[in-house]
This record gives C-alpha cells, sequence and structure tokens, in this order.
C-alpha cells in the first residue's frame, strides 16, 4: 500500500469521532493544492499528499476551539503543533494528529523562476521519480525536486512529524545543510545595505496580512496591534517603515515561537522574503535561551516564563 | 453638506451637559455663520463628528430642525472618538458632517396618532421628531410617549423630563427596571409597559429606538397590539466609515445603513436579509 | 487611431513622460512583478506575468491624505487644510482587466448627490496604456464576466504585441493625444495581425461560464451558514484578495497624531477582517469568517449586480485565487451556490 492508502486508511478509522480531518486536495489547476476538509468517506477521495501539498495545516487548529478535529501534517506542519501544545492554545485530547514521513515540498516561487513560461499557463504536472514533468504554454519542462525545493526542506532536521497519533511512511535520516546561502548572503550585509533592501522590500509590501494570518502561531489576528486604534501603535499608512515596523511586531511577538514553517513567506502575495527576519531571530533566541520552538513537547517558549538569572543572560555584568 | 463629502465643517462645542455617567450631551454651533444659518435637515438624519487626530463617529443629530440656535448631540463613551469627545469643553474645536442619511417620513405621519418608544441612549434619535412634533403640534393627532431606562440616574434629557411629562398635549410614561426610591412613575420592563398603556394601532405609528434585546421585545408588543409592519419604525446602528455609501462597510443585503437608513420600517426589515 | 510602437519606444514613451506625470509601470523586484512608480533607468515588465498587484492605485492609491488639521496660528486654533490630489498619471503595461477595474468603481465614487473628488481627479487624470493579453492563465475569467482578453473598456490605449513592437490603437481622446506623440508610427497593415492575435487570445479562453441567476442563488443561500462555513473553510481571513482586486473599492477614513497637527488618511480596508464592520459596543453583524466572505462573494455577484444594472462587481483576472494563500476559488463559491439544490 501506498502512503497516500495508509494515510486514507488511517483516517478513514478516526473520521466518525471527528468534526472533520484536515488535509489537501488539488487546487485551481495542476500546479497548485488547497486545504480539504474531510467530513465523508466521499471527501476522503480527493485528499493528495505529495511535494504541492505545501499549506501548515495547523494553523486552522486554533480556530476549532472545544471541536474535536483530525490534521495531516508534514514533519515541520507537527512542530506547529507541539507549540501550540505548548502554549496550551490548542487541546492535546482534541487533535488527532495524523503525521507524515516527508520527502519534502516545492517552492512555487522557485518552480516559477524554472519554467519557460509563467505557471498561470500550466497545462499539466507529472511527479515521479526525483522531479516533475509541467508542461506550461505547450512546453515540457522537467524540474528536478531538489532544484525546487522549499528553503525549510534544505535545512529540515525533522522530516517525519514529531508529534502523531497515526504516523504513516518510511522513516528518514535527516540530511541537513548547515545553512541557507540566502540567509548567509543576507546577514553578511552592513547595516546600511540591509536598511537599504529593507525600505526597498517593504514598499512593495500592502499590508494584507497574508504573512500574520498564515501564521499558525499568530493566534491574536482579529486583535492585533496592527489594526488597533487603542493602543495605537501603527498608522494605517503604507510607508516602507511602517510596513517594516509592523514586521518587526510580528517577529518580536513570535520570539521563541517561530517554528520556521515558513508559511508567512509562502503566503505574501509579492514575494517578501520574511523568513529572512524569522531565522534570524530563532537564532539569537537559540543563543540566548537555547530554546528551539516546537522542538520538544512540554517544554515552555522562553518569553513565556521567568527565570531570576537567565544563565547567558549577563545581566549584572555590564 | 461640503462638496466635498469628506471635508468636515469646523464647529464650536458650546454647551455640555452630563446626561448619565456615561452619556453626554453637545450643543455645537457651526463656526461659519452662513453655513450654519443655511444649515438644513431632517428629523432622523445623523452627522460625523471628527476629534482631530482621533476620528470621526456617527451620531443623529437630536435637535429639531425647528430650532436653530445649536445643533445637539449625544454621545455614550465606548470607543476611541467618544471617549475623546467627553473630555472636550465648550469652546472646544470639533469637526461636523452633517446632514447624511435618510429621515423619518414626517409629511406621510401627519394627522396619525403617534406612539413613541424608546430605552436609554435610544432616546436620541426620537427626541429629534418629539420636538419636531411638538413645534409642529397641529400637524399630528394623540402622541404617546413611553420611554424607559434601566434606572433613573440612566435617563438621558433629565431637564426635559418635567416639561414632557406635564404637557397636556402629549402623553408621556417614564418607565425604569427596578423600583428606586422616590421615583414616581412607572416601574417595569419597556414592552410590559407598553402592553399596559394599550395603544390602539388604529391610524397610529409607532416609532421605537433603544438597545437590540429592547428593540426585540418591544416589536413582539407592538405586533400582539396589532400594529402592522409597515406602521413601525426604527433606526438602525452600524460601523460608519464614509456616511456617504461608498466606504462599504455598513450594508446589509443590497442597503447602506448610512444612505438608506439609518430609519426603516419593519417591513423594510424584514425584505432585508438578516445581518443585523 | 491605430498607430504601431516599438518596445525600445515603449520605454522611451515612459521616459518621456516621467517629466509631466507620474507614471506606474510593471517593474519587476524580489522576484515580484508590481506596478512601480517610474524612474529612467528601470526596466518596464510587460511579459513575464502579469503584475501580482493590480493598478487601481493609479486611481485608488492605498493611502490618500483627506485632510491635514494644522494648529500653527497665535490661538492655536485648527485649521483644516483639503488636500485634493494634483497632477496627471498614466499607467503603461497594465492588463484589460486591470484597466476596466474602475469602471467598477465609477457608478459609486460618482452619484448625483455625492461626488468623491479624491477618486475624480484621479480617475479624470490618468490614461491607461493596456496590453492585450495573448493567452489565459488557470484563474482568468474575463470571458465569464462579460469582458475579454482585448477588451478596450477602462483602457485609453490598447496595445497588441505583433513582432519586436506593439500596434497600438486608441480608445479614448486621451488615448489618442497620446497616439500623436513622434514615438509612434504608421502601423501599416500590422493592424490585421493584431486582430488575429487577440481573436486567438479570446479564441483560447473557450466558453465563459454564464452568472445569470447568481444574485438571486446567492441571496437564497444568505442564511444558510452550514454552506457559508464550509465555503470559508480554508479562508484565512487576510487581505490579499481585497487588496490584490483591481474592483475592491472599500476603504477606512483614521486620523494620524501628528503632535499639534493631524491628518486624516483614507487606506484601502478589507470586508475580510473583523475589523471592518466591529462596532464600538463590541458587536459585530459579521464576526465569522463565515459571514465576511459571504458579504465579498454576495457584494460581487448579487448586491452590486442588483443595484448597477446587472454588472458583476468582478473583471475576472483571478488575482483573488492565485494569490489566495489558502486557494479560495471564487469561481467555485459562486457556482456551488447556483448549483445547489436542498
Amino acid at each position: 500500500m501506498s502512503q497516500l492508502d495508509d494515510l486514507k486508511t488511517a483516517i478513514k478509522s478516526r473520521l466518525g469521532e471527528l468534526e472533520c480531518v484536515i488535509g489537501w486536495e488539488q487546487g485551481y489547476d495542476p500546479l497548485h493544492a488547497t486545504p480539504l476538509f474531510i467530513r465523508s468517506e466521499a471527501d476522503l477521495d480527493r485528499l493528495i499528499i505529495g511535494p504541492l501539498a505545501v499549506h501548515n495545516l495547523a494553523t486552522y487548529l486554533t480556530g476549532y476551539k472545544g471541536k474535536k478535529v483530525g490534521v495531516v501534517v508534514k514533519g515541520c506542519d507537527s512542530k506547529s503543533v507541539v507549540q501550540l501544545l505548548n502554549e496550551k492554545l490548542i487541546n492535546r485530547d482534541d487533535v488527532v494528529i495524523f503525521g507524515l514521513c516527508c520527502d519534502g515540498v516545492v517552492s512555487q516561487r522557485k518552480i516559477r523562476a524554472a519554467l519557460p513560461a509563467d505557471p498561470g499557463f500550466v497545462e499539466s504536472v507529472e511527479i515521479g521519480g526525483d522531479g516533475m514533468t509541467v508542461t506550461v504554454a505547450g512546453q515540457a519542462a522537467t524540474l528536478k525536486f531538489a532544484d525546487v525545493q522549499a528553503d525549510k526542506c534544505r535545512i529540515c532536521t525533522t522530516p517525519d512529524a514529531i508529534v502523531s497519533d497515526v504516523l504513516v511512511g518510511t522513516a528518514h535520516t535527516p540530511a541537513p545543510a548547515a545553512s541557507l546561502a540566502c540567509q548567509d548572503e543576507f546577514e553578511a550585509k552592513s547595516d546600511a545595505e540591509k536598511l537599504e533592501f529593507w525600505q526597498e522590500t517593504m514598499s512593495r509590501c500592502i499590508r494584507c496580512y497574508a504573512c500574520r494570518n498564515a501564521c499558525p502561531m499568530c493566534v491574536c489576528r482579529d486583535y492585533c496591534i496592527a489594526t488597533s486604534r487603542d493602543p495605537l501603535w501603527l498608522s494605517q499608512d503604507n510607508t516602507p517603515a511602517e510596513n517594516m515596523m509592523f514586521q518587526m511586531v510580528h517577529v518580536s511577538h513570535l520570539a521563541g515561537r517561530c517554528t520556521e514553517c515558513g508559511e508567512c513567506e509562502r503566503a505574501c502575495p509579492v514575494d517578501i522574503p520574511l523568513m529572512l527576519l524569522r531565522r534570524f531571530m530563532n537564532k539569537q533566541v537559540k543563543d540566548v535561551f537555547e530554546h528551539q520552538a516546537g522542538a520538544a513537547l512540554e517544554q515552555t517558549p522562553p518569553l513565556l516564563t521567568f527565570k531570576v538569572e537567565e544563565e547567558r543572560i549577563n545581566e549584572r555584568g555590564w | 453638506m461640503n462638496a466635498n463629502p469628506y471635508l468636515p465643517d469646523m464647529a464650536t462645542i458650546v454647551e455640555v451637559i452630563q446626561e448619565t455617567h456615561n452619556i453626554k450631551t453637545f450643543r455645537v454651533v457651526i463656526n461659519n455663520e452662513q453655513r450654519m444659518k443655511d444649515f438644513t435637515f431632517r428629523p432622523g438624519q445623523v452627522g460625523q463628528l471628527s476629534v482631530f487626530g482621533v476620528g470621526e463617529s456617527t451620531f443623529v443629530i437630536n435637535s429639531s430642525p425647528t430650532r436653530k440656535d445649536y445643533l445637539q448631540f449625544s454621545v455614550m463613551r465606548v470607543g476611541e472618538v467618544t471617549s475623546r469627545l467627553h473630555q472636550l469643553q465648550p469652546g472646544d474645536q470639533i469637526g461636523v458632517r452633517a446632514p447624511l442619511g435618510n429621515s423619518f417620513p414626517i409629511e406621510d405621519l401627519k394627522g396619525k396618532n403617534i406612539v413613541f418608544v424608546g430605552g436609554g441612549i435610544g432616546m436620541a434619535p426620537l427626541r429629534t421628531l418629539f420636538t419636531y412634533m411638538l413645534d409642529n403640534r397641529k400637524d399630528y393627532k394623540d402622541i404617546t410617549l413611553l420611554y424607559g431606562a434601566r434606572s433613573p440616574a440612566d435617563l438621558t434629557y433629565k431637564a426635559e423630563l418635567p416639561e414632557w411629562t406635564s404637557r397636556k398635549d402629549v402623553n408621556t410614561v417614564l418607565t425604569i427596571d427596578n423600583p428606586a426610591d422616590g421615583w414616581e412613575h412607572k416601574v417595569g420592563l419597556i414592552p410590559n409597559v407598553l402592553l399596559e398603556i394599550n395603544p390602539s394601532p388604529k391610524n397610529t405609528v409607532a416609532i421605537t429606538c433603544g438597545p437590540p434585546i429592547m428593540i426585540k421585545f418591544t416589536l413582539q408588543a407592538l405586533k400582539k397590539l396589532g400594529f402592522a409592519d409597515e406602521n413601525i419604525i426604527t433606526t438602525l446602528e452600524k460601523r460608519m466609515k464614509c456616511g456617504v455609501g461608498i466606504c462599504g462597510r455598513c450594508n446589509i443585503g443590497t442597503k447602506y445603513v448610512c444612505l438608506d437608513g439609518p430609519v426603516f420600517t419593519y417591513a423594510q426589515l424584514k425584505e432585508l436579509p438578516s445581518e443585523l | 487611431m491605430e498607430r504601431f510602437i516599438t518596445k525600445e519606444n515603449l520605454t522611451r514613451l515612459a521616459e518621456e513622460l516621467v517629466a509631466t506625470c507620474r507614471v506606474l509601470a510593471p517593474v519587476a523586484g524580489g522576484g515580484s512583478v508590481t506596478f512601480r512608480r517610474f524612474q529612467p533607468g528601470m526596466t518596464i515588465d510587460l511579459h513575464t506575468r502579469m503584475a501580482a498587484v493590480s493598478p487601481k492605485a493609479a486611481t485608488f492609491p492605498q493611502t490618500e491624505t483627506l485632510l491635514v488639521v494644522k494648529r500653527e496660528g497665535e490661538e492655536k486654533k485648527p485649521e483644516l487644510i483639503e488636500t485634493l490630489p494634483q497632477g496627471k498619471s498614466v499607467v503603461i503595461g497594465c492588463r484589460p482587466c486591470g484597466a476596466r477595474g474602475k469602471l467598477i468603481f465609477d457608478p459609486v465614487y460618482e452619484t448625483e448627490k455625492i461626488k468623491d473628488p479624491y477618486y475624480l481627479q484621479r480617475r479624470q487624470n490618468t490614461v491607461f496604456i493596456s496590453l492585450a493579453c495573448d493567452r489565459p492563465e488557470t484563474t482568468c475569467f474575463c470571458h465569464s464576466v462579460g469582458s475579454g482578453p482585448a477588451d478596450p473598456d477602462g483602457s485609453d490605449v490598447l496595445l497588441t504585441l505583433v513582432g519586436e513592437g506593439y500596434v497600438a490603437r486608441s480608445v479614448t481622446p486621451a488615448g489618442e493625444e497620446i497616439l500623436k506623440l513622434a514615438l509612434f508610427t504608421d502601423a501599416g497593415d500590422k493592424g490585421k495581425e493584431a486582430d488575429a492575435k487577440n481573436a486567438k487570445a479570446r479564441e483560447m479562453m473557450g466558453e465563459g461560464h454564464d452568472y445569470a441567476g447568481a444574485p438571486a442563488k446567492l441571496l437564497a443561500r444568505f442564511d444558510d451558514m452550514d454552506f457559508w462555513q464550509a465555503q470559508s473553510a480554508k479562508c484565512i481571513s487576510c487581505g490579499a484578495c481585497t487588496y490584490m482586486c483591481p474592483t475592491c473599492y472599500c476603504f477606512n477614513i483614521t486620523d494620524d497624531d501628528l503632535g499639534l497637527n493631524s491628518r486624516r488618511i483614507r487606506t484601502w480596508d478589507n470586508c475580510m477582517s473583523h475589523t471592518f464592520t466591529l462596532e464600538g459596543s463590541g458587536h459585530n453583524p459579521r464576526s465569522t469568517k463565515a459571514h465576511r466572505l459571504k458579504n465579498r462573494v454576495g457584494h460581487k455577484f448579487s448586491y452590486y449586480p442588483d443595484l448597477h444594472k446587472g454588472v458583476i462587481a468582478c473583471c475576472g483576472c483571478g488575482r483573488c485565487i492565485k494569490q489566495c494563500p489558502a486557494g479560495i476559488d471564487i469561481r467555485q463559491i459562486v457556482k456551488a451556490a447556483q448549483e445547489y439544490s436542498e
């Protein structure tokens, strides 16, 4: 039996006790998947998994408070579930976790860059072996997964779900790259260059808050400081400075909570590389608190707790 | 209104009346004398008050168009703009964008008996029409005003209540929810007192405004008394920004409360999708 | 009027217009193509893909200063200053759907009684030079909402790619003025080729979906919250769909306190947001994403057509579909309402 068949069997056996099970199905064209809310066995026929199933479905869990739901998670997504559990934002008894051993997902942006024509003109997609054949505007192009893989997959240490009720697939031995070239290049920039980069990049931001709402950990949403008038922290004016300020609020609020699922960056309709900020922040949190969000159950995010003296902060030495 | 519908008239607060612990009434005069002189509106229309640097909010003009010394607005302190308005004193400058929205059908109401049913701050829109009718008393038949609040302290327009209750040409009934020392009027929930008054629906129009729960039971009481849907009028509230039907948030289906409202008959409301 | 302009000369046109106008053109940056204020030296990117954000900012900027209040006099009495937009703009290289978006704005922003001077100033002083599409994307459905890949409505000049340049046809007198510039040359018989290309693009789209009856069908589902909860299950309540949309015209008005002075701005707002209809009392008539998606779809395919001669408030550009982080397809939602049976 294939991994998909195993998954379907597992979901089928639990569906009766659940409000729904959240998975993926094919979206508006052969190149895009979309979340699927499985309520019946008939819905189950539409379930897909694989490199196009990019969405982190843990984002939906807090919306089902008080109801019991199932969720299909990749290794990275499972870290978000862990973090939600650790912050007591969801209840373990209310969620059935169908974990995947994941072979990685694609970056739609990399696919777009690799294709001979715009992916909007896609006609067919065939996935197999170590890549996919995509036909766009009458031209077939063969893409290797290694070339169009999401950045997070390249440095992934947890391809297999780290928490689950059912785990389907064959376990992996992760082989993460030490770092990402894009991150290293960004961090090597001078402050002036970084400022220039963000000024230019944030001039594209339209403050649609797709980054915020796609984030599984951004649970304030309806009451976000970004649109609050009392307190009033941000103007609704969309200048690069205000837009960057929002991103600073966003990344700060995720300090010690961000599991690097990459949904913020994936959701951005104008391709703002928000993960540069997330990864940088997470590095600081790791250095100072030896903490990685979502890495294990039963750990408390460092900024949600208090220690009289932090081991790695020299509070009285300066 | 200015040709630029977003441009307020600068205005001066001339008087502030503390009505209840969280309601203040503001009397306002537009600074430009000619514009103040030319200002006309119909009972039920609303205005946007600006505290510059803070924002704008919508309030009914609760003075009567027959009395032109000032425009009057009653403001309950609930949010950002209303909190800042409450800090203002006579002499302070605000912006006024008015009049906006539709109004009570004053022509159609001529020759009818009128029953006003107001609860709490909901008396504000009724006050404008009530005062207008008092100033054009001969045009209307029997007028009944039923006005209630949780307690005597929660009644607005206290300064005017003695006149309203003592006038012989209107039947004013005041009520509070629970007994209170020194209270000489009725005790009981508005819909119950309405049933007790038992107004005849014949040639009568009922006009009601108040908190949603009060409206709900008042409508039931009016139906029990035999009022037709067309003869029940109320006013709606929604979050508004532009006030002129553009910004897109106060709609219920195809109707914009800022443009097609705030005044609707119960018959009209029943035609709308249910999204109140 | 029909003329021809080479690709190089189109860039030159933008460079020349910069002296007298604000020129907006699709420019690539950081992997994204968006409309930017063109400056000489920039590369206009007409063909990589349709710009992510629609050109609506030309007539409806994301931030418009409505007025400024100054308190600088002796008595610190506030002085109110109206800040109407000034100057002319030219949009180069939008698609016909993007240019058509403002046709949905027009009957809302200019009525017999109310005229929005900020919008009207920009509307009257902006020229749209559109590029006809030669191939539909999977998300395109302009042909289902009364338009097509070479629809001139809403554009002032329509370009069609022929060889190494564009056949340029004027649609309005303002467009004709542009075509009189020396950068445009005689089109010869290239017009026929342009017609053939436009016809082929239309043919590739096939038959459109018929939205007839959608207004009543959507209204019939108004109280069916099960339907809307199912349709909105994957919605994350962000504003990508509304902010990308060429026809979404809703806005917020907020004040910025600048110390002694203040300013009032109007900014794009988003009906998918909880705060959009949140009232001071805490009551919210559209308290869930299901209510909000219902209003968005209802507004475009039911309420607006009912108010405005049956015109659907959608130009079929597909941005809301392809930019939705969850891949919500508005076509499927309307279809589900149309095909609904008890």
